[in-house]
Formats: structure tokens, C-alpha cells, sequence
């Protein structure tokens, strides 16, 4: 690509002092952030279902539905501008619901590697296009920032942090029998859901044996170090992980069996949509639909 | 890694939830209904698995073991890829919402192709069916990251730098991956061999795929 572009702006190379150290520091930060989520304890979905919040009283399959396509057309803008009042829109689900803003924290957390690697990598290697304006530091004639390619990262960060932030009003507002129910009347199959609530179920099951048998192989004197007996240990560990889990396979597949279970798992009861549900998911979907509106007659 | 929400344009999204929604109804049909409590138990135990941090040089990395999915539950790995991610994402928000059906085809794929290829080498005596595994580790590691690449690449010609160095970035998961597939699956031809026998949840079937 030969094109030149429309604008270069050359600043002095002392610029990429700050610079750096401003994405060490994030970067760190990111990384840290994700080393403890991973320590942190898995919470149960849905554990603060309990609330008195619009959300928590909204029906399941309206608010899936409505919050579920409000996702889609964020994540199909284009806008900068607009992204932002998505953004800002998410962020007041999250406070009409009332609940603990610990959780969407960790879910922006949680997705802050890939988006820093966006913002650090897309601006030095995206497309240059007629009419983008690039920054160069004088006498590093080979590195170049190009401006939209920081911009297409922002708007990657603003929509992910858009869904990250609607993802608590949506699924930690019921309790996951319910959510799960509402997906089920979505028209997820019947099959998904019944794995979808053992898997879940058994999730804690597995975290608190893999603690467990951590726990055993510290007090035997192993410490993780970045070498080949040290994985080899690991790979046992994992073996045992899931040879334990095979045999409770068997033994979890007898109880439920000889419980009645024929492959479905009994349906609970349904809730019937009032007015105001249809009402609320019809707003929420006709903002989404606007933003989307204003962004295509905005961009052409 | 996965791929967040907002990379992939909304036509590019929609047609990997489309196909990768045809692929896991597929897989999960593949499940005799009796046996759905137990592959949805074995994907808790592999969802926790990837939880578990591995050093890798100065710094550790989490597992994501798509080839030992595939190596273990066969035709089924397509669902319980699907279910991990679905879960990872309601739980975590990893894998995004709106870019779930491209993460599912990105690891699943590869466990799918895993699988086959293990199950081919089943006659193979015990030493070749370890290095078999070995294989496929690194291929199920691999084959995500390229299939990763594409997408990415797909998403837009800017994007070809970041698919680049997310290619050259599993290149040392890969070779994590790989070791540890071999130990596991050396693991359990020692303790439980029968988990190597044949994919758990076509055990009836065994001979049909």
C-alpha cells in the first residue's frame, strides 16, 4: 500500500516515553486483574436473584429478548459517539437493577486483555487509507500510529464493555432456573438447557475438588514452576481432575435415573407477560433500533 | 483467547452463531439422552480445568485443551465446547455475547477434527496413541488460533496485523498444550483406560463413527 495518506504528524520522539510506560502500566494492571479474577471464587449465577429492582420484576423472556437484540444493534454501530450512549444506556441497566457494581467490574476485568492488546497492536498495524492521520516521531521513520486504527479500537472496547455491562441486569436479575426457562421459551432446545443447568450445577462440585486437591499437592511440596517436571505434575492433577469426574458422571447419571430422569428435566412454571413487560422490551429494543438508525443515517 | 464483542461485523457474527448452532444441535443429537447428565458433568470438569493457571516462562497461562475435548467426548466436543463458552460467558463475560458463535466454531472445529483423528489411531498400540495425543494438542491449539486468524482477517483488512500476532502468540501455548495433552491422556491410559476406549457418549455406537 502506497497511498499516502492525508495527514502525518510528526512529533518528537520523547512522546514515546510516556507513552510506553502509559501501556506498561495498563497492561500490567489488565494482567493482574485477570491473575485474580481467576483466584477470586466463581459466584453462582444469579446468586443475588433476590431484588426488588424494575429488572428483577421484569419477565424473563421479554427482558432476554429486548436485551438481547439491544446487544446486536450496539454491537452493529459504527459511531464513536453513538457507541458511547450505548455504553451510557448499559450503564443505566446496571444501575436500575441495584445490584453490586462488583459484578460488571469483573466482567470488564475479566475481557481487559484482549482489548488493551486491541488498543496497543491496531493502531500501529491497521490499513492505511486515504484520509487517515497518522502520528510518526521524528527520527523513527518506521513506527506509525495511525489515528482510526486507535479509533476502531475504542469502538471495539466501547461495544464490549456495552455487553459486558448489559449482561448482569440480564442474567443476574432471576434466578438461573428461570433465565434458563426463558431462553428455553426463546426457542433454545430442550436438550441445551438440561446441560446447561447440570454443567452449571456441577461446576462448584469440580472447583471445590480442584481446590482440594491443590491444596494436597502444596502441602506435598509442589510449587508451579515454568519447567517440565512441573507440568507433568499438572498433567496428573488435570488426570485425576478428570478421572474423579468421570466416575461421579456415573455415579450422578445412576441417581438421576433412578430418580425418574428420562432425559428431561421437569419444566417450571411459566409466568404470563403483562402489558408492561411487552411495553419495557419494546422500548429497550426501539433505542437500540434508534441508535442503530442514527448511526446508518450518520455514516451514510 | 477468545474473540470479544464488537471485532466481528454483525453479518459475520450472526452466520458463526447460524453455523455453529446447526453444529452443536448435531453434536448434542450425537448424546443418547440417557447420557446428558454425564457429558454435562465432563464439561463442568474441562471448564474448571481451563481455570487452572500453567507456568509458561516468566509468566503462566490458562489451558484450553480443545484437543483432549475432542480426544475424550468424540462427536459430542462440538456441545460441550459450546456449553464451556456459553457458561464462561454468562459467568465471566470471556467469549463475549454476540461473538459466542464464533468462539464455539473456533475451538469446537478443531476438537471435532481431534477427536476424529484420535479415534482413527485407535488400533495403534499405546505408545503411538500418547504421541497421537500429543498431536493432537498441538492441532486442536492450533487450529484455534488459525481459525482465530480468519475470522479475524474476515473481520476487515485492518485487522490482518492483530490475527498475525495472535497466530505467532499460540505458538508456545501450543507446545503447553501439546505436553500436557500427552500427560493427561498418559495419565489416564494408566488409571482409567476405558476413558480412552471409546468417546463417552457413544459408547453404544461406537463402531458408527
Amino acid at each position: 500500500m502506497n497511498i499516502d495518506p492525508q495527514a502525518t504528524l510528526v512529533l518528537s520522539p520523547l512522546w514515546l516515553v510516556p507513552a510506553a510506560l502509559g501501556i506498561m502500566l495498563v497492561a500490567t494492571l489488565a494482567l493482574q486483574a485477570l491473575q485474580r479474577l481467576v483466584e477470586q471464587p466463581l459466584t453462582e449465577l444469579g446468586a443475588a436473584a433476590a431484588g426488588g429492582s424494575p429488572l428483577h420484576r421484569w419477565e424473563p423472556r421479554c427482558k432476554l429478548a429486548a436485551l438481547l437484540g439491544f446487544a446486536l444493534c450496539a454491537v452493529s454501530l459504527t459511531s464513536l459517539w453513538l457507541v458511547l450512549a450505548a455504553l451510557l444506556a448499559a450503564a443505566g441497566g446496571q444501575a436500575l437493577s441495584g445490584l453490586p457494581w462488583q459484578g460488571p467490574w469483573r466482567r470488564l476485568q475479566a475481557i481487559s486483555g484482549f482489548l488493551v492488546m486491541l488498543v496497543v497492536v491496531l493502531p500501529l498495524t491497521a490499513t492505511v487509507r486515504p484520509g487517515d492521520i497518522l502520528l510518526q516521531f521524528a527520527g523513527l521513520s518506521g513506527l506509525a500510529i495511525n489515528l482510526r486504527g486507535l479509533e476502531l479500537a475504542l469502538l471495539i472496547t466501547g461495544k464490549a464493555w456495552t455487553v459486558a455491562l448489559l449482561a448482569e441486569p440480564m442474567l443476574a436479575t432471576a434466578a438461573p432456573a428461570a433465565t434458563l426457562a426463558g431462553l428455553q421459551q426463546l426457542g433454545l432446545p430442550r436438550r441445551a438447557v438440561s446441560l446447561l443447568l447440570i454443567s452449571h450445577r456441577y461446576l462448584f462440585v469440580f472447583r471445590d475438588e480442584a481446590a482440594r486437591m491443590r491444596i494436597g499437592m502444596q502441602a506435598r511440596g509442589f510449587r508451579p514452576r515454568p519447567s517440565w517436571t512441573s507440568l507433568h505434575d499438572l498433567g496428573n492433577f488435570f488426570g485425576m481432575l478428570l478421572v474423579r469426574s468421570y466416575e461421579r458422571t456415573e455415579r450422578v447419571q445412576q441417581a438421576m435415573l433412578a430418580r425418574g430422569y428420562r432425559g428431561v428435566l421437569p419444566q417450571p412454571e411459566k409466568i404470563s407477560v403483562l402489558p408492561a413487560d411487552w411495553l419495557a422490551a419494546a422500548l429497550v429494543l426501539a433505542l437500540g433500533l434508534g441508535l442503530l438508525l442514527a448511526d446508518r443515517l450518520a455514516g451514510g | 483467547m477468545h474473540l470479544s464483542d464488537g471485532v466481528m461485523p454483525t453479518t459475520l457474527a450472526l452466520g458463526c452463531a447460524a453455523a455453529s448452532l446447526a453444529i452443536a444441535a448435531w453434536s448434542t443429537r450425537r448424546i443418547p439422552e440417557r447420557d446428558l447428565p454425564r457429558v454435562a458433568v465432563m464439561t463442568a470438569a474441562f471448564f474448571v480445568a481451563t481455570l487452572v493457571h500453567v507456568p509458561l516462562g516468566p509468566t503462566s497461562m490458562h489451558l484450553l485443551l480443545p484437543g483432549l475435548v475432542g480426544v475424550l467426548l468424540g462427536p459430542a466436543a462440538f456441545a460441550a465446547i459450546g456449553l464451556g463458552l456459553v457458561l464462561q460467558s454468562l459467568l465471566f463475560q470471556f467469549g463475549g455475547l454476540t461473538a459466542l458463535g464464533g468462539n464455539a466454531l473456533l475451538m469446537g472445529l478443531p476438537a471435532l477434527a481431534c477427536g476424529l483423528l484420535f479415534r482413527l489411531g485407535r488400533r495403534l498400540n499405546l505408545r503411538r496413541r500418547i504421541a497421537l495425543a500429543v498431536v493432537c494438542g498441538a492441532l486442536g491449539t492450533f487450529g484455534a488460533a488459525l481459525l482465530m486468524a480468519l475470522l479475524l482477517a474476515l473481520s476487515g483488512e485492518d485487522f490482518l496485523g492483530v490475527a498475525k500476532l495472535a497466530l505467532a502468540a499460540h505458538l508456545p501455548v501450543m507446545v503447553v498444550e501439546a505436553a500436557m495433552t500427552g500427560f493427561i491422556v498418559a495419565f489416564l491410559a494408566r488409571v482409567k483406560p476405558e476413558m480412552l476406549a471409546a468417546p463417552l457418549p457413544v459408547r453404544e455406537l461406537a463402531d458408527e463413527y
